[in-house]
């Protein structure tokens, strides 16, 4: 038992054991004031217990946690976001109803969602992964509103199905090794010669997919997102959604080469990154415009990852947890910057809009920012091809649906010129945004293995620079037509979904009637001979 | 004949597991009409210390207790015998028993220096003919001794529910009797059949003797038939939601975790202890078949009820139906014996962590019921602030049933999963996830509506007894332990088992 690892030990048992201790009202009462501190353990683990690990439990059941590079990065990023937004949270929802229990269902998220930065073994993994899933529900339905309402239904139903998913990929997964509970690299390793890797590759994909907002499984995430409280936005969209992204990183066989799966991945990913540019620019709200965003971004990485899987390329892992990274910290900054805006009056907001002009057209892949860093670092993997020039695209996209958010965010009505936002809710977001463009800066050298001068070659800056060029020229058209777009509902095909429910309702009803008849007296009788007859004859 | 040395010295305590609660079911007719709570509940606890001790034993010893009545040897004596499975049973069966018991104080304390009242009385009663009746089932070794067992069973089962004397939970009473009656009768037909072909109805000797041949064919058919009617496996389930959701609530939690089970539990002796091996395929996957469509269809009712016990009753029949899935998976697999199949353990922690989930639900019902004044489900805001521990328990509690970690329904749950992944049985694994899908919907729907606001003008709400909310919360503790349990065939389940001669 090194310290390394208690170290690492304490980071999930913090927030545990502060969400333990809002069962006693005295802490319950003042635990959103605490909500801060419970990641600093984590965030200490990500600085200084890189590489370590303990075992939490003898055989058979070895619950393992462990700190590798790609773990150590989105455990500190999410640590940090985690912190800020708590910081946030605090000054933010002073004096709503229903704070004690936001509180509780903060830290469970948050334990969740550490945890699956640093467990090594399958079981605790699904553990960690249903807590923060589960939990988030109660960060989702914290509005009493009928909206927010119909968003937290959505999740919790999309979030079940996700499990469900997981949990076959896992059993295939675990078959493979004849023990317990297996370590998540034995079971991986042992997948590519299973004969039942398609299905367990389609499983992963499905249910961390759904997570992640894969396009077509995306729809929670505009729903869900909006009607959140602002820092619980934050976590959602920066760091719960990255639960779905390090379970592909861990559980895919990212070094065996496999084309066929690979190239199906980067084409789901990149479809995803276009279409919810299309849809997101159609939208009104700037939350809601953030988490399309998300989803075209989350394409992006699922197409990263497909890309290294096709060539089986080593280091893809780390390569797609920087993006990542890049994409937690800015979308955190972003959101919690739409509530400074919101709270700061017209004559203060230059500056930060001026902040969030830089963040956003991060996402684009704006030089010197963690964007250009993500892209350039992770452009290699694609090859030369057309994913290549699709994926160099998809940058143009964002800077599309990025300068529609910004326009959107300088709508943004203020009450009183003079507004200032408090000093927690300022301060927690500063943090995010200098962090998000001075952390890629010190990790890209030892994470990528490219030196910070190939940035500034003259071939590396054009393709970072023509798709803003040619976002910027599209938004004009955008602009242009403006409001002449049709409006796609929030959460786009569910409300295809949501047509079906009529249907889903006469089978409940089929069923309930199906169930009176049977349980009437002769035909329950009839069915018990038949039954008697059937089995007498089949024995 | 061999002389009587056979029996191990641990197996005296088999006889004790019997007859205590037999002993003082009859102690209270002589003493105990006024507070027949102090009898019985001293009789629970110790039935659990016995219980426990032989589950100790069994497991430090590695071999099944066996204790033959009056030294007479099969066939013509009674044989009681504790394998690993049988041990396991009895212990559930004696903690929630026990823990019941304690949360009934609640309902039916007799009314000391008053008059004898009929509740109370029959209530404690009947209890201990369950525990005595469910004890025989686990342990006794011929069908003839276990048709008895069945017969108690029944018995003391109907007038639990009709306690209340309701128009209503009597006909739900006549309706659960007429329907086990049915079953009992083919299963005694069965039992016949057995006995004119074999001239035995010990378990251990038809193991050897039986055949292939269609009179043996007929009497398994219709035993497992009847049984299945015992069960309430869909369709053959009507009797019981009325039934369990007009209960009092302590007979629900018996009825649903414990009842149910026994006649399961002689399915699972029939197929694999009687029945000439192998089995042909197509049976098991029609129990399995009638397993899925209890698990779906009774899922998608008990998302419909307005009303929480019935819920609580059609999931019952919903839980039930895993247990059934777990044919096929076991005779599919390549373990040498059932026993080391991880179906084979995935199905009996199924039916130990329903039982213990469900009778916390059961029980937690009751509470919410008491506080509330009612039990429709879409006018339970409040119940979390007015019951708080209740709430909780029912929704650790579904956490079991949902499947969800860290619960035991969880590991049983992968258990099957990965028996149904490695037979190929997909349709198999698709339900069980569908109905935690299912499961999730309706434990969900509920503690929703717990958690929502009270409505205006809702009536004053009762106080309960915190000691009662600990006991419900103790069971779903224990459905939430189960779920630290390995992912791995358990050896103790396969103790005495290879012992079948």
């Amino acid at each position: 038992m090194t310290a390394a690892g208690l170290l690492i030990a304490s980071g999930l048992a913090a927030p545990l054991a502060m969400a333990a201790g809002c069962l006693w009202p005295g802490f319950r009462l003042r635990a959103i004031g605490w909500i801060w501190a419970a990641p600093i353990p984590a965030l200490l683990a990500a600085l200084f217990a890189r590489g370590g690990g303990i075992v939490m439990s003898p055989d058979p059941l070895r619950l393992t946690l462990a700190l590798d590079d790609v773990g150590a990065m989105l455990l500190g990023g999410a640590a940090l976001l985690w912190s800020a937004a708590g910081v946030y949270a605090a000054s933010y929802l002073r004096g709503k109803p229903g704070i004690e229990g936001f509180a509780v269902w903060w830290l469970l998220t948050l334990a969740g969602s550490l945890g699956t930065f640093m467990v090594a073994d399958m079981t605790s993994f699904y553990l960690a992964f249903s807590v923060a899933s589960l939990s988030a529900y109660g960060l989702v339905s914290f509005e009493t509103t009928a909206r927010a309402k119909r968003a937290g239904d959505v999740y919790m139903a999309l979030a079940l199905l996700g499990e469900a998913f997981i949990l076959l990929a896992f059993v295939i997964l675990a078959m493979g090794v004849p023990v317990g509970n297996p370590l998540i690299r034995e079971a991986v390793a042992a997948l590519p010669s299973s004969p039942l890797l398609a299905p367990a590759l389609i499983l992963l994909v499905l249910g961390f997919g759904l997570k992640m907002g894969l396009v077509p499984l995306h729809v929670w995430m505009p729903l869900a997102h909006p009607v959140a409280p602002m820092p619980a936005s934050a976590a959602l969209s920066g760091i719960i959604v990255k639960a779905g992204v390090i379970g592909l990183i861990r559980f895919l066989p990212l070094e065996t080469e496999l084309p066929g799966f690979g190239a199906g991945l980067v084409a789901l990913g990149l479809f995803g990154a276009f279409y919810a540019v299309a849809v997101g620019i159609t939208q009104r709200q700037v939350k809601t415009v953030l988490a399309y965003s998300t989803i075209s971004q989350m394409g992006v990485v699922a197409a990263v990852l497909g890309a290294g899987m096709a060539a089986g390329a080593p280091g893809t892992a780390l390569l797609a947890g920087f993006y990542a990274l890049h994409h937690l910290l800015v979308k955190g900054a972003l959101f919690l910057g739409v509530g400074v805006v919101a709270e700061s009056g017209q004559r203060r907001r230059g500056l930060i809009v001026l902040a969030m002009g830089v963040l956003a057209l991060s996402l684009a892949g704006l030089p010197l920012t963690s964007g250009a860093f993500a892209k350039y670092a992770t452009k290699p993997l694609f090859g030369d091809g057309l994913a290549a020039t699709l994926a160099t695209l998809s940058a143009a996209g964002s800077m599309l649906l990025m300068l529609h958010f910004l326009r959107l965010l300088r709508q943004m009505p203020a009450a009183d010129p003079d507004a200032a936002p408090e000093a927690g809710i300022w301060l927690s977001w500063a943090v995010v945004a200098v962090a998000s463009l001075v952390l890629p800066w010190m990790l890209f050298q030892p994470v990528t293995g490219y030196a910070l001068a190939d940035l500034f070659a003259a071939k590396a800056l054009w393709t970072a620079v023509w798709p803003i060029l040619l976002g910027s020229v599209l938004a004009l058209g955008l602009f242009r037509i403006g409001t002449a777009l049709p409006q796609v509902p929030e959460g786009d095909v569910i409300v295809l979904a949501e047509r079906l429910m009529p249907l889903v309702r006469a089978t409940g009803l089929g069923i309930e009637r199906a169930d009176r008849w049977l349980r009437q007296w002769p035909v329950a009788s009839a069915m018990l001979v038949a039954l008697a007859i059937s089995f007498a004859w089949m024995i | 004949m061999m002389p009587a040395q056979v029996t191990a010295p641990d197996g005296v305590l088999l006889v004790l597991a019997l007859f205590l609660p037999a002993i003082s079911l009859l102690a209270i007719f002589v003493l105990g009409l006024r507070r027949p709570e102090r009898i019985a509940l001293p009789t629970l606890a110790a039935g659990l210390v016995v219980a426990l001790i032989v589950a100790l034993q069994v497991g430090q010893s590695g071999q099944a207790a066996t204790y033959r009545l009056g030294g007479w040897l099969p066939p013509l004596g009674i044989t009681l015998r504790a394998d690993g499975l049988s041990a396991a049973l009895i212990a559930m069966a004696a903690l929630i028993l026990f823990v019941v018991a304690i949360y009934a104080r609640g309902n039916f304390a007799g009314t000391a220096g008053g008059a004898e009242s009929r509740q109370p009385m029959v209530f404690w009663t009947l209890l201990l003919g369950l525990a005595t009746a469910l004890n025989t089932v686990f342990l006794a070794q011929d069908l003839f001794s276990l048709f008895v067992a069945l017969e108690l069973l029944t018995f003391s089962a109907v007038p639990l529910v009709s306690l209340e004397g309701s128009r209503e939970t009597l006909r739900a009473a006549l309706r659960y009797l007429l329907f086990a009656l049915a079953g009992s009768v083919l299963y005694l037909i069965g039992v016949a059949l057995l006995y004119g072909a074999y001239g035995t109805l010990d378990i251990a000797s038809l193991h050897q003797v039986t055949r292939a041949d269609r009179a043996t064919s007929i009497a398994l058919g219709l035993m497992i038939a009847g049984l299945m009617a015992k069960a309430a496996l869909f369709p053959l389930h009507l009797w019981l939601p009325p039934a369990h959701a007009g209960a009092p609530a302590p007979a629900s939690a018996v009825l649903s975790a414990l009842v149910v089970k026994a006649p399961f539990f002689l399915i699972l002796r029939l197929w694999f202890d009687v029945a000439p091996q192998p089995q042909p395929a197509i049976a098991g996957t029609m129990l399995a078949v009638l397993g899925a469509a209890s698990i779906l269809v009774c899922s998608v009712l008990a998302l419909r009820q307005a009303r929480l016990k019935l819920m609580i009753a059609y999931s019952t029949v919903a839980q039930v139906g895993y247990l059934f899935l777990v044919f096929p998976l076991v005779m599919g697999s390549e373990a040498a014996v059932p026993w080391a199949s991880i179906g084979w353990t995935g199905g009996v922690l199924q039916l130990v962590s329903h039982a213990f989930a469900k009778a916390s639900m059961f029980l937690a019902a009751g509470l919410i019921a008491e506080a509330m004044g009612h039990d429709r489900i879409d006018d339970l805001g409040g119940a979390a602030q007015a019951v708080p521990i209740s709430v909780a328990a029912f929704a650790l509690a579904g956490l079991s049933l949902m499947g969800l970690p860290p619960a035991g329904g969880f590991v049983a749950k992968v258990m099957l999963l990965t028996a149904a992944v490695v037979t190929s049985n997909w349709w198999i694994a698709a339900t069980i996830l569908a109905g935690g899908l299912l499961a999730a919907g309706y434990v969900f729907r509920v503690i929703g509506k717990c958690f929502a606001d009270p409505a205006e003008g809702a009536p004053p709400r009762n106080a309960v007894a915190r000691s009662r909310e600990l006991a419900v919360l103790s069971l779903a503790g224990v459905a939430l332990l189960l779920g630290f349990l390995p992912l791995q065939p358990f050896a103790y389940l396969g103790i005495g088992q290879g012992g079948m001669p």
